[in-house]
């Protein structure tokens, strides 16, 4: 069995950390065999979402208790929810509190009960709350560079002719879908970019078989976050699945355009 | 014995993403600048352009709100997360489609959780999958269907999920070898 302590460091010596979402490490121990690591807590970034990354890190490290000073009510939902036991009040250093619970000292803390009348309310308020907040930063944060986009098509619709666009394209099928795959793998963003600036592109007559491959690349091929990708799933890994990504783009943005077609014919 | 894990996130990389959006914005907001001293007529016709633009898209925009929050309101990362895990069988697979589609968020947000889920024993397929559905937004849907129609939303929808199924039955024998 393992359990997860908040750590002010990354040893048996280091103090309890007071928060269990933002201690800069957790301390996870297999009381089976005695072996520990220290974790680094993504929530220690204090960056958005990264808490809940705190919460999955616990989780997928299987985990069946956390020790800890603090847990935000929030977290103790999550946690509870996935089986996890909770343990707060705590300070000292990491190796006391393992021993004390080795020895069955520390008792559960319990959770708040919400008393609900039955078929009154499906969600709690606290719960829409959060979802509006994290809705609202989601929604928020995709807000400059689409409206940065929307004033650039402004600009293009103004400034750049129609024949100049066509120009870049032969009208070879294979060609327009490789170079609207191209543009998609290294223009970088949130999706709803690639559809105002595919839907534009439409207006402008470039073919629906370029556009859809810039759609499909633009998510699923990241020539910009290639070295992020790198640095977590390998070289091997990353260049392998961008490359198959890339080429498959092709294929499918033509079988696309060309069932559509057959539909709406 | 006792181990470090110190890669799960990069410090210095995160801190700058707020400010990093707002650079776009802002050189294009410097071309209109421009643009407005040298040709002012041009320029307004520009900003009305976008304007009517932003007009357009406004009503989908408020459905992309309501998916958002619905998502958010049932669909927690713990649960996403145990999606994984399950290998390429068929069971796996759909697990890592559907994981892939409600997933939302930036990529980089994910790449950590990948990482760790990859070191605790998930496949590359499942991974590989997880990343092409992603393609798959059913929050920006009204978008693309406001664009695009409906017969292609839902034509293009389905090839990508045969084609992230591909992708990871090709990722699982190529990183075998």
């Amino acid at each position: 069995m393992k359990i997860a302590i908040s750590s002010e460091g990354t040893d048996l010596k280091a103090r309890v950390g007071h928060r269990f979402g933002i201690s800069p490490y957790l301390i996870i121990t297999d009381l089976g065999t005695g072996n520990f690591e220290a974790v680094q807590n993504p929530g220690s970034l204090g960056q958005h979402g990264t808490g809940v990354q705190t919460i999955v890190l616990a989780i997928s490290k299987d985990v069946k208790a956390v020790l800890t000073g603090y847990c935000s009510p929030t977290a103790r939902r999550h946690l509870e929810t996935n089986g996890i036991e909770i343990f707060t009040g705590l300070s000292g250093t990491v190796g006391e509190v393992l021993e004390s619970y080795k020895k069955g000292e520390i008792k559960k803390t319990e959770t708040a009960t919400i008393e609900r009348e039955p078929g009154k309310r499906v969600v709690d308020r606290a719960i829409f709350i959060h979802a509006m907040k994290r809705s609202g930063n989601q929604f928020a944060s995709m807000l400059p560079i689409f409206l940065g986009v929307v004033l650039l098509i402004g600009l293009l619709n103004t400034f750049v002719s129609r024949n100049f666009l066509a120009a870049l394209f032969s009208g070879n099928v294979v060609l327009d879908t490789f170079l609207g795959a191209f543009f998609g793998s290294i223009l970088a963003g949130n999706a709803i970019n690639s559809y105002v600036i595919g839907g534009e592109l439409l207006q402008y007559g470039i073919s629906l078989f370029t556009v859809t491959a810039l759609i499909i690349t633009w998510v699923t091929v990241g020539l910009v976050q290639l070295p992020v990708e790198i640095a977590a799933l390998g070289r091997k890994f990353a260049l392998l699945r961008n490359g198959i990504c890339f080429l498959l783009s092709i294929p499918i943005a033509i079988i696309t355009v060309f069932i559509v077609n057959l539909v709406t014919r | 014995m006792s181990s470090v894990n110190r890669g799960s996130v990069k410090k210095s990389k995160g801190k700058k993403a707020p400010a990093r959006m707002f650079i776009f914005p802002a050189c294009v907001l410097v071309i209109y600048g421009i643009l407005f001293t040298i040709n002012p007529n041009k320029a307004l016709m520009a900003l009305k352009t976008s304007g009517h633009l932003l007009f357009t898209i406004a009503q989908p925009l408020v459905f992309v709100f309501v998916i958002m929050l619905a998502l958010n309101l049932f669909v927690k990362p713990a649960q996403i997360v145990r999606l994984f895990g399950e290998g390429v069988r068929i069971k796996g697979i759909v697990l890592s489609v559907v994981a892939g589609i409600i997933s939302m968020g930036p990529i980089y947000a994910w790449y950590p959780l990948l990482k760790n889920l990859r070191e605790e024993g998930a496949g590359n397929g499942p991974i590989a999958i997880f990343l092409y559905s992603r393609a798959v937004k059913p929050f920006l849907l009204p978008v693309m269907i406001a664009y695009f129609g409906w017969v292609y939303v839902v034509i293009l929808t389905l090839l990508t999920v045969f084609a992230s199924i591909a992708i990871g039955c090709f990722m699982s024998v190529l990183m075998k070898k």
